[in-house]
């Protein structure tokens, strides 16, 4: 194991891409999990505080610490086992996202999950269950866990495996390895019915591994991870469209989801296979930043969609129902990027990349911290949603880009204050958006989770009842208040005992 | 105007190289084959004359049927015709102009577009023996391109510089980074490109001058040196840096 403790060489483990930065006195580097358990098992006797840490590319703060050690997974990143006939694989939590993805895909198997930011460790993004593009279609990271080994505070190893394990109404019981028993009553409350990261997974009767997964390292160190995963598609289709008016790619779009939705749930209705597995939007100032880079972004464009889907056969047909849906919705085909092979795919992506990477760039670049909405809200809800943030920040003359992922009615909007002053306005707006995404059944954080920047938030999400419940939960495990203390809600709800 | 652009097919720059079991020509199992990137912007200059001149555009490609690929990627980023000049065997750079230079003539092209090299071996000549071949003249490496009448100017890439030269049509020009920014394929170009027929043709049988002999993999990197992690390793680092790797 290695420690480091000289402040210069654990300066980068103490913020993440949110900018927001904190304090550590050392930073742990385990290499087994045996030494992570004797690592816990002193900072709990000791009531030391751990963070854990990922790739350190969240965006809420939540990998970094607020005093205390810092404990990183790093050198866990191996590869345990691939099961090319059961379709799994069995991977330690540092094994980087995208690695994972090509490794898998070589195999001719395919992992959907797919955050925008794949330089990041699947752990990570089982801590904070974290979603993409391609969920639209494939579901958040927690579709795709099958079983997961997880270290408690106490150094106690839970193991375990989906459809084992399940609540009855409330009410839950757990054993770890060691045949310690720990039964605990899950917090009420209703989940937003849309993509969600916001807080723990509770509903009655869940299975108990989807509380573990998307609880940001607060209730245990994830060590070990099986990943279901599925049949490469055959074939992509990936285009990026561009629209001379912005109404006419939000229609596209809505109608692209509902066809594909219906499809969804009629998987031998192939008749007419439009069938999206992205759809992601850019409004014509995320254009505007991408277009140094991208030359090639027509001059008339006002917004973008990139869509994808994945077929076996029929491609002419797939093409062409595209092909209408853009002509229905005043597209020039001719102003319709295709990727022709997996380099271009990966263009495209990259191009979804980009822009979210420049706007953190242009943000850090000024020493702001980002102004950037992670809302969701109901299909039925997002066209009005969307013309109303717009309508916001347009009033409230700020800089700012708006783009995501559209399929799941879930926007980024970036607002890019230029001084302190319009920092403070902005924020203002992301309370006020926040406020309505919820009023409209929605969630504050869709995919990138609460960590500490958010917390006030989910407190205004769901009141302080059901977050004074989310704290017992947390203290059941973590009774010593010792790990990733500060994600999901303030210190201050674990008691001052 | 007719316009020409020639365009390979090879090994994708990421692709794991091995050598095939005859020692002359590498292994393609596993390897993905992609236009050569280069060739992306000569064809993005064909279609930008095309667009300010009006004329036929023309893609030429020498290889296997695996080059037709390529080609239909030129279809579809929106090139007129295409035609495959088939024949998979060894030929030098020399043989493979002399094969263009024919097809060029027989099209009446005037103005020719190649990348200024072929990613896969690297012989940087074929658009300039063509060029003689076919007593056309030649700009390489090129960074603009202007045509005005008859007349074309080009800026050229040179070391720490760049040099503006001028010449005639009939012409050909070699492109470079930086000429244009190649466009993406189109859907509806897609569509257009898959009704296309690609021409073959049986190019004349190859009089090479240069043989290969055998192929080598260089020699693969030793394994790094941890000589510490933190800034007390710092010295005996600048020591190996310049006593041992000498790189300093
Ligand atoms: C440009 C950009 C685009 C992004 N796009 C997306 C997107 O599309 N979708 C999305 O979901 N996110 C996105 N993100 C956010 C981020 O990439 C994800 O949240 C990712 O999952 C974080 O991974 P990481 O390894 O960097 O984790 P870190 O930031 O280091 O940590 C994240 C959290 O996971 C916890 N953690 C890490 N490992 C473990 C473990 N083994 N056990 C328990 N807890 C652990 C940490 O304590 C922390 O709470 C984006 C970020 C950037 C910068």
């Amino acid at each position: 194991m290695i420690i480091k403790n000289d402040p210069e060489q654990i300066q980068n483990y103490l913020s993440d891409a949110s900018n927001y930065k904190g304090f550590a006195e050392s930073v742990y580097i385990p290499e087994t999990e045996a030494e992570i358990i004797q690592l816990l098992k002193i900072f709990n006797k000791n009531k030391i505080k751990a963070t854990v840490t990922g790739n350190g590319t969240g965006l809420t703060g939540a990998r970094v610490p607020e005093g205390g050690v810092v404990i990183s997974l790093e050198k866990m990143n191996r590869v345990l086992k691939l099961n090319s006939e059961e379709k799994y694989l069995l991977v330690q939590p540092a094994v980087i996202l995208k690695d994972l993805q090509n490794f898998v895909e070589s195999k001719n198997l395919f992992y959907p999950p797919d955050p925008t930011e794949r330089n990041c460790f699947i752990g990570a993004t089982v801590a904070t269950n974290a979603s993409g593009a391609r969920t639209f279609k494939y579901g958040a990271t927690r579709d795709f866990i099958l079983s997961l080994r997880i270290i408690l505070p106490d150094g106690e190893i839970i193991s375990i495996e989906r459809g084992k394990h399940f609540a009855s109404q409330l009410k839950a019981l757990l054993k770890t390895e060691s045949g310690k028993e720990i039964s605990f009553t899950l917090p009420r409350y209703k989940m937003p019915n849309t993509k969600n990261a916001s807080g723990y997974f509770c509903k009655e009767n869940m299975d108990l591994i989807d509380m573990f997964i998307g609880s940001e390292g607060t209730l245990g160190i994830i060590t070990e991870i099986k990943l279901k995963l599925i049949e490469i598609p055959k074939n992509v289709l990936s285009c990026v469209a561009f629209f001379s008016d912005e109404a006419d790619a939000l229609k596209f779009i809505d109608e692209a989801r509902s066809t594909s939705l219906q499809k969804f749930k009629q998987p031998l209705f192939t008749n007419n296979p439009l069938n999206a597995r992205a759809l992601e939007f850019f409004d014509v100032n995320a254009l505007n930043f991408l277009r140094q880079d991208y030359p090639n972004i027509p001059d008339n464009a006002q917004a973008a969609v990139w869509f994808e889907q994945d077929f076996d056969k029929d491609e002419d047909i797939v093409m062409n129902n595209w092909i209408e849906l853009l002509k229905e919705h005043n597209c020039d085909e001719e102003l319709v990027w295709l990727a022709l092979d997996k380099n271009e795919q990966e263009k495209f992506h990259e191009f979804r990349h980009a822009i979210s990477w420049k706007v953190n760039e242009f943000i850090t670049l000024r020493n702001l911290k980002k102004v950037g909405t992670d809302t969701a809200v109901p299909a039925i809800q997002f066209n009005s949603f969307y013309n109303w943030l717009k309508k916001k920040v347009t009033q409230a003359n700020l800089n700012y880009v708006i783009y995501g992922h559209f399929g799941n009615c879930h926007p980024h909007l970036n607002m890019l204050p230029r001084d302190e002053e319009e920092y403070q306005k902005a924020k203002a707006i992301y309370a006020r958006i926040c406020e309505e995404a919820v009023r409209l059944g929605g969630t504050i954080s869709a995919e990138h989770g609460i960590g500490k920047l958010k917390r006030d938030y989910l407190l205004k999400m769901y009141g302080e009842g059901v977050i004074k419940e989310m704290a017992q939960l947390k203290l059941i495990f973590d009774p010593h208040k010792i790990l990733n203390v500060g994600n999901i809600f303030d210190e201050k709800f674990l008691g001052t005992t | 105007m007719k316009i020409a652009v020639c365009v390979s097919h090879v090994p994708d720059t990421a692709a794991k190289i091995n050598i095939g079991s005859d020692g002359i020509s590498i292994d393609p199992s596993g390897v993905t084959y992609v236009v050569n990137p280069y060739d992306e912007f000569a064809i993005e200059e064909a279609l930008k004359s095309k667009e300010k001149f009006g004329g036929e555009t023309v893609a030429i490609s020498l290889g296997g049927d695996a080059n037709k690929e390529t080609l239909r990627k030129a279809l579809a980023m929106g090139i007129d015709n295409a035609v495959l000049l088939k024949d998979s065997g060894y030929r030098d750079s020399l043989s493979v102009s002399k094969a263009l230079a024919e097809e060029i003539k027989a099209q009446g092209a005037e103005l020719v577009f190649f990348g200024k090299q072929s990613v896969d071996f690297d012989n940087s000549v074929v658009g300039q023996l063509t060029a003689e071949l076919l007593g056309y003249n030649c700009i390489s490496v090129a960074v603009s391109f202007v045509l005005d009448g008859n007349k074309i100017i080009c800026e050229r890439e040179i070391e720490g510089g760049k040099e503006v030269v001028e010449t005639n049509l009939p012409a050909v020009i070699t492109a470079q980074k930086g000429l244009n920014e190649p466009r993406y394929a189109s859907l509806k170009g897609i569509m257009a490109a898959k009704k296309k027929e690609i021409i073959e043709k049986i190019p004349a049988a190859a009089t090479n001058y240069v043989e290969v002999l055998t192929m080598k993999k260089p020699a693969s990197k030793q394994a790094g040196k941890i000589i510490g992690t933190d800034a007390s390793a710092v010295p005996e680092l600048i020591r190996l840096l310049r006593e041992e790797a000498k790189v300093i």
